[in-house]
């Protein structure tokens, strides 16, 4: 069997050649750990810290808002939501569908949420439900280990205990767009983080949202948590102090209950506001909810607009409330003394068409002071006539109107002055000087804002200082005001009229209050024309009635307050206005201004 | 049966080495399935020694007594692995495994060992000096009808570790150096290039899938990166036994099989790997030596080819964890963890311990 003598050494030679050639690929393949292992490391040793770390971002509490008196109108409650964390995720398809029965989720809703979030990078989870009950937490922390991609996070959520209290000024929180996103990078926004979209939230959005926090913790491969390896606590948003007053608000808002309308007072020395009440109004609980598709549905569909932040939005005629600026423009311009007068006889031809007073039997005789406080429409209708357009525009324009007031507050509207500048660039048309007569009485295409309306009776109030709205409570430093170039006697004669239309029986007396010396005007804006109306009334119909403002301040001398109410379609503003302003200068003398003197004493 | 004098030339540095190399892939079998490592790692200890005792047991047969079994040998284990391809039951989804209680077989692994037994047989008589196209035909044939009934189970990477067998056979039976130098490089630039280059991820997937069936469905990348991140970031002196955090937590796939050496390279490093390669090296070393003291043509062909099935799963092994070939589900022999191949393993190195321990001439 054996064969000792066969001649091996070809195939031993072959063998040892092949042993060698075998070692200097092993040579080789060493070679490429050196590389991989010393040349690399670090790279490699990064992208293995990468593996087992993650970054889990906490969000900031935000801070709250409170009122003038610390009453906080927003705060935080802790909330649970459970978000999907993509990386984790092996098959879409099988992982919607557990979801969507663990959790009640719509599929097509959910679908198109992680479709919508597919660019922002797969470390990010998605948020796919907040609000969690009890119950659903109990579900998802029985059954945790089944879904490692799921993450259960306790969040700070935004409340607001007053629920409708002076929602447009507060605003209200949702979803960071994905448009948001992109546009302001240096923000580092995640995905479904809450943000300011409207009110006081939108406007110090940056300084109510404090500083993110992370927890770095070791992950295996499943995602799995293996415990905390780092932690910076999110640090609290800073509060602010708003200059409302919560008292004035609730009385404000009650006094608006049913109706659709404005209430805004402010300070005239400062420009604080300490009523804002838009009616109706909504709840902005109900947008903190990341999910809330049929309230807000409910809410923007609604008739009344309960969004609509009327105070700054609002686009209203300022009727006989505009009379204070022609009887400031006539003075100023040296057309009439104050005591210069001219006959009402309940109504008046001017340019071939015929035009009356509200007050049909007439007023007979009056001067100025008179006039403002019966809202005269003759004895405007005659200063209408001798004026030009652009100069009511010029005075309405140092009155504030046609421009944004400049209060904090994102989305205000600038109103309509009418010039004849204006009517060539939009209509393309001269202006015709009939139409000047109904621009005297504060109607015609003339539009102006609640807020508006306010800051021009606060000019009034401080005899030609203008002061800017504001909705931050100032400690110490005095407002930077602008003075109108109209003397201040001027205006004293003015505000003659406007007292005697409170405190003399005049179109104002709803408002009168007894100690408080209010000086004010009214405001009935008709809808549609008085033709019309009256051809409606006698046809036995349903007439529209016209919007109703009140505007005035208090006391008058060294004022305190300003106060501004619009009633839509809420009648004669003596009638339904001027009694709701009276109700805020009452609270306010009480709060305010009895106490202190109570104190003095 | 037995001769005196053959057992006192028992080759103990290459047990020894053996067995050391054996014990090294059971630590780090330990290290690398540490949260539940207990069972694994008595089971393996168990077929460590079951494995010692029956290579002892084999050392008693002659390699020639063997060498006249080896057709019916390799014919029973084709019947075999076909009958498993007809009746057998899907487990991991392949039909690689006989399954006896709660012990499961690899009937391909030991078809290794009857392809060796079988080509050393047949190139016993061969003495031509360049080899013939009828005994490349022979021994193409002979490893060919293995790997097709491997292949189909599916278990392509079992399959693949017959192939540096037939490379040996040809090496050694003379196939002209051109020839074998083509081949080599068409096998490594169509692994190595087509797999880097060439294909697109589903087709990578497809054939991984092949190669290594039942894996992480996280797609092709993903093992790969894990492994190289395991590796590099061992650095030089690696982060200490227990404390790869690859391993450790669970990004390596396969930690106790394929891809052990990316544990003993994270938790060693560089060092490490350099010395269990020259561990590794030494001991093919001892396999191939035995080549070129064998007595007869046979020993010759077994110790080589045996060297080179252990050398070839070897190589293929620390290269397709940093990407230098596809990854293929081919373990590295004595230090993955598995029975059934640490037994095979070991009666193919107890084939050279035979030679070894008979080379002197009988009268």
């Amino acid at each position: 069997m054996a064969r000792i003598y066969e001649d091996l050494s070809l195939i031993s030679k072959r063998a040892r050649i092949t042993f060698f050639v075998l070692l200097a690929v092993v040579a080789v393949v060493v070679l490429y750990y050196w590389k991989l292992q010393v040349l690399d490391h670090e790279k490699y040793w990064k992208l293995a810290e990468a593996n087992r770390l993650r970054e889990v971002y906490l969000p900031p509490p935000r801070g709250l808002i409170m009122d003038r008196q610390k009453v906080v109108l927003a705060d935080n409650v802790p909330s649970f939501k459970v978000s999907l964390m993509r990386e984790m995720v092996k098959d879409y398809e099988v992982t919607i569908d557990k979801l969507c029965s663990l959790l009640n989720l719509n599929r097509e809703e959910l679908k198109s949420r992680i479709e919508r979030y597919r660019s922002v990078p797969a470390f990010e989870p998605i948020i796919i439900k907040d609000n969690l009950k009890l119950e659903e937490l109990a579900i998802l922390e029985a059954r945790k280990e089944e879904f490692p991609e799921l993450r259960v996070e306790v969040e700070p959520k935004r409340n607001y205990p007053f629920h409708q209290l002076a929602a447009h000024l507060l605003g209200y929180l949702q979803e960071v767009s994905l448009e948001e996103m992109k546009e302001e990078v240096e923000r580092k926004w995640h995905p479904g983080q809450m943000v300011g979209k409207a009110g006081v939230e939108k406007q110090y959005d940056q300084i109510l949202t404090g500083k993110e926090g992370k927890v770095i913790e070791m992950v295996d491969s499943l995602g799995k948590s293996r415990g905390e390896v780092d932690r910076i606590e999110p640090q609290k948003g800073q509060d602010l102090v708003l200059s409302l007053d919560v008292d004035l608000q609730k009385k404000a808002e009650e006094l608006l209950q049913g109706k659709e309308g404005a209430i805004v007072a402010l300070d005239p020395r400062t420009g604080e506001c300490l009523v804002w009440a838009s009616s109706p109004s909504y709840d902005p609980n109900l947008f903190i909810n990341r999910f809330s598709s049929e309230e807000w549905l409910k809410v923007i569909s609604d008739p009344g607009k309960p969004l609509e932040n009327r105070i700054i939005r609002g686009l209203y005629s300022p009727g006989s409330i505009f009379k204070i600026t022609m009887a400031l423009a006539a003075l100023d311009r040296g057309l009439i003394t104050p005591e210069t007068s001219f006959y009402c006889s309940g109504s008046i031809n001017l340019y071939n068409n015929n035009f009356s007073c509200w007050f049909k039997p007439g007023h007979g005789r009056l001067n100025l002071p008179e006039a403002i406080k019966n809202s005269c429409n003759i004895y405007f209708y005659q200063l209408g006539y001798r004026m030009n357009i652009d100069t009511i525009a010029h005075y309405a324009g140092l009155m504030g109107f046609g421009k944004k007031t400049g209060v904090d507050l994102p989305g205000e509207k600038t109103g309509l002055v009418p010039s004849s500048e204006w009517k060539k660039k939009i209509l393309g048309q001269k202006w015709y000087p009939g139409e000047t007569i109904s621009v005297a009485i504060g109607q015609g295409p003339l539009l102006v804002t609640p807020l508006q309306v306010a800051a021009a009776t606060a000019c009034v109030a401080n005899r030609g200082k203008r002061v800017v709205p504001r909705l931050l409570k100032t400690e110490s430093t005095p407002p930077a005001y602008e003075q109108v170039p109209i003397p201040p006697e001027i205006f004293e004669e003015v505000i003659e009229g406007m007292w005697r239309s409170v405190n003399d029986g005049g179109t104002g007396h709803g408002a009168y209050q007894p100690g408080f010396d209010i000086c004010g005007k009214t405001g009935s804006t008709q809808v549609i024309s008085q033709e019309t109306a009256e051809k409606l009334s006698q046809q036995g119909e349903q007439i529209k009635k016209p919007h109703s403002w009140f505007s005035g301040f208090a006391p008058r001398y060294n004022p305190q307050i300003v106060v501004t109410v619009l009633v839509e379609f809420g009648g004669m503003g003596g009638q339904t206005a001027a009694p709701m302003a009276g109700e805020i200068f009452k609270l306010y003398r009480e709060k305010y201004v009895r106490q202190k003197s109570a104190e003095g004493n | 049966m037995l001769d005196r004098r053959a057992l006192k030339e028992i080759d103990l540095v290459t047990i020894g080495l053996l067995v050391a190399i054996s014990l090294l892939g059971l630590v780090f079998v330990h290290s690398a399935i540490y949260y539940h490592a207990s069972q694994f790692v008595w089971r393996q200890l168990a077929w460590l020694v079951l494995s010692l005792v029956v290579l002892f047991l084999f050392l008693l047969i002659d390699y020639k007594i063997m060498l006249s079994f080896a057709l019916p040998f390799y014919l029973l284990m084709n019947l075999l692995l076909l009958s498993l391809l007809l009746f057998g039951k899907l487990v991991h989804s392949t039909k690689s495994w006989f399954v006896l209680g709660s012990y499961q077989f690899q009937p391909s692994e030991i078809t290794k060992l009857a392809i060796i037994l079988l080509l050393a047989r047949v190139f016993s008589e061969y003495r031509d000096d360049l080899m013939s196209t009828r005994a490349f035909l022979v021994s193409s044939a002979i490893v060919g009808v293995p790997f097709v009934l491997t292949a189909l189970q599916p278990d392509l990477g079992t399959a693949l570790t017959y192939l540096p067998i037939l490379l040996g056979a040809y090496i050694l039976a003379g196939m002209k150096k051109k020839y074998v130098i083509i081949m080599l490089l068409i096998g490594l630039l169509t692994g190595y290039i087509g797999w880097n280059y060439g294909l697109k991820d589903y087709q990578k997937r497809r054939i991984e899938t092949l190669l290594s069936p039942g894996q992480d469905p996280r797609g092709s990348g993903y093992h790969l990166r894990q492994s190289r991140i395991a590796i590099g970031s061992g650095g030089l002196t690696g982060k200490g036994y227990h404390k790869g955090t690859q391993s450790q937590l669970r990004f390596l796939p396969a930690r106790h099989t394929d891809f052990i050496v990316s544990v003993i390279a994270e938790e060693t490093g560089f060092i490490g790997i350099l010395g269990v390669f020259l561990l590794y090296m030494l001991f093919l070393y001892r396999l191939f030596s035995t080549a070129w003291i064998a007595p007869d043509r046979a020993g010759v062909y077994l110790c080589f080819l045996a060297g080179m099935l252990i050398a070839g799963q070897f190589l293929i092994n620390i290269m397709m964890i940093v990407g230098l070939f596809p990854i293929a589900g081919i373990p590295v022999p004595f230090i993955s963890y598995g029975g059934s191949s640490l037994l095979a393993n070991f009666l193919v190195v107890g084939l050279v311990l035979n030679v070894r321990m008979r080379r002197f001439a009988f009268i």
